[in-house]
């Protein structure tokens, strides 16, 4: 009657190639080998953590493309639905593009069918998107590398999942992180676990101030992870209520600087 | 083919007949503008009626259920695609409805060898004042009629005229609360659907001495205790949530309801 896919449950991608695979299964330009570095915007270091009431996400604000820095307050925690939070690290345009369909992806799932999306069904198209990537990935464009993390109400808890850039995924017990900062500061995370104990058994507050530190060390570590200096990071957490952002004050707080008007 | 104009005349008549018989005793579904967002509304044994389109769009249909999973199905393909390839702001009422949904359904009416749509739907778009929320009312033929502040559709237009009397008089002049967007809406609900079961029985429009609030107030008590459920949903203004769209949960409604049970 009205145009309509065929398939009527919920395959939002079967919406655009008549479900023949997905929209993002697509290779890179041919032999484009030798993409240019400054071409690709990247953004950096994402954290995700839990804590004792679910899950802490937090992002340096910094986009490059090569050794430019292109913009400042880039937005790289980003809501997928009210209890999914993605960071999104690697290439810009992708990550973005690659977030849009999600969002829609997990809607049209759940207004069609009249259902949410199971929690692995998202997962596994999250994993699809990145499978689907790897050929422009190899060809050096367009990669990128989310960690996504969910407040799972059925069994009360936070949950952290990375992923590889095959499209592997890893479920992690303390903490995700992915970008170039990440790298320098993954022997911290296990300090902290060994010093101070497990993150997830953490206050809020106690949580965000550990990751907001990882988060200032990696922009030290790394030239293309921003500081706070200029613009605050970026700082979200999902509890059973769903998600929030955390106030200037509470960031400001746990980097230990003044707030308000003692600024 | 029909051959002659009385012929066709005839073939048209007797499809809206068909038709309006079998909407006739539809359930009102009753729509409200408050000031921090749409109210969508209606009692119901156990199917659903009430549907969440895209971010700020969402309808409500009596008729076959069929005829409605089709257009309800048609109308969300539609905004996800356009959603997603260009922007969800450039998804509204105005385009799913009058470029998608209405020619639709009046292609199907008009060619009498097709099975009709049996359906009256209600679409309502989130805006961002309560002046600027939008219903369009679709009927059978593909007509439409647009309106603000408040809709309902029912099995007949009396019923209809009815219900949107007493919306008038509960909004006259002023943007409700949620709570007095849940009271108008709840006891607007019970005239028309009183007026649906009566018009049933007797045959023929009622006189409206029949809405005494002692008369509805029972009526929808009878409802709600033979297992019939109030089904509620609302598109937020302003929420901290990704999603718009929200059903609402029993706790939300207890305040209303309590005067009926």
């Amino acid at each position: 009657m009205i145009d309509s896919n065929d398939t009527g449950l919920g395959d939002f991608a079967a919406l655009f190639d008549g479900g023949t695979g997905s929209i993002f299964a697509q290779t890179g330009p041919a032999g484009a080998h030798g993409v240019p570095a400054g071409l690709d915007t990247h953004s950096t270091t994402v954290i995700a953590v839990k804590y004792r009431d679910g899950v802490i996400n937090v992002a340096d604000r910094r986009a490059t493309a090569g050794y430019t820095v292109m913009y400042d307050q880039a937005e790289k925690v980003l809501a997928l639905d009210d209890y999914t939070l993605i960071s999104i690290s690697g290439s810009f345009a992708k990550s973005v593009e690659v977030v849009r369909y999600l969002r829609h992806a997990f809607k049209y799932f759940e207004r069609s069918q009249l259902q949410p999306m199971s929690l692995d069904g998202k997962l596994q198209e999250l994993s699809r998107v990145i499978a689907g990537n790897m050929a422009a990935a190899m060809q050096g464009i367009g990669a990128f590398i989310p960690v996504l993390s969910t407040f799972d109400r059925e069994a009360g808890t936070g949950r952290i999942f990375f992923y590889d850039a095959m499209g592997g995924q890893f479920e992690t017990a303390e903490y995700g992180a992915a970008g170039s900062g990440s790298a320098p500061i993954r022997g911290v995370f296990e300090y902290i676990l060994r010093t101070k104990g497990p993150f997830r058994e953490m206050a809020r507050e106690d949580a965000l101030h550990e990751v907001l530190t990882l988060l200032e060390i990696a922009s030290d570590l790394d030239t293309a992870t921003g500081g706070s200096s200029k613009h605050l990071p970026a700082a979200k957490y999902i509890t059973a209520d769903g998600i929030r952002d955390f106030t200037e004050d509470e960031i400001l707080t746990a980097l230990g600087r003044p707030t308000g008007n003692a600024r | 083919m029909p051959v002659s104009p009385y012929e066709w005349n005839e073939s048209i008549r007797q499809r809206n007949e068909y038709i309006e018989d079998r909407l006739k005793d539809g359930s009102p579904v009753v729509a409200i503008s408050y000031d921090n967002g749409v109210l969508i509304l209606c009692l119901r044994p156990t199917q659903r009626k009430i549907f969440e389109i895209y971010d700020k769009l969402v309808l409500a249909a009596i008729g076959n259920q069929a005829d409605i999973e089709s257009i309800r199905t048609g109308a969300i393909d539609i905004a996800h695609r356009e959603g997603f390839s260009r922007s969800p702001d450039d998804v509204s009422i105005q385009r799913i409805v009058g470029f998608a949904v209405s020619p639709s359904i009046k292609k199907v009416y008009a060619d009498p060898f097709a099975a009709p749509i049996v359906i009256r739907a209600l679409f309502a778009e989130l805006g961002k004042t309560a002046d600027v929320d939008q219903y369009l009312i679709v009927s059978y033929d593909g007509e439409f009629t647009r309106s603000q502040h408040y809709a309902v559709i029912a099995g007949t237009d009396y019923a209809e005229e009815r219900v949107l009397n007493h919306l008038k008089s509960e909004t006259e002049g002023n943007i409700p609360t949620l709570q007095q967007a849940l009271r108008a809406a709840v006891y607007a609900w019970g005239i028309g659907r009183k007026h649906i079961e009566e018009e049933d029985r007797e045959e023929g429009d009622l006189p409206s001495d029949r809405e005494k609030s002692g008369d509805v107030s029972d009526f929808l008590t009878e409802h709600l205790n033979s297992g019939w459920s109030v089904e509620a949903a609302i598109l937020e203004r302003s929420s901290h949530r990704e999603s718009r769209y929200r059903v609402l949960a029993e706790a939300d409604l207890a305040e209303t309801l309590k005067a009926y049970r």
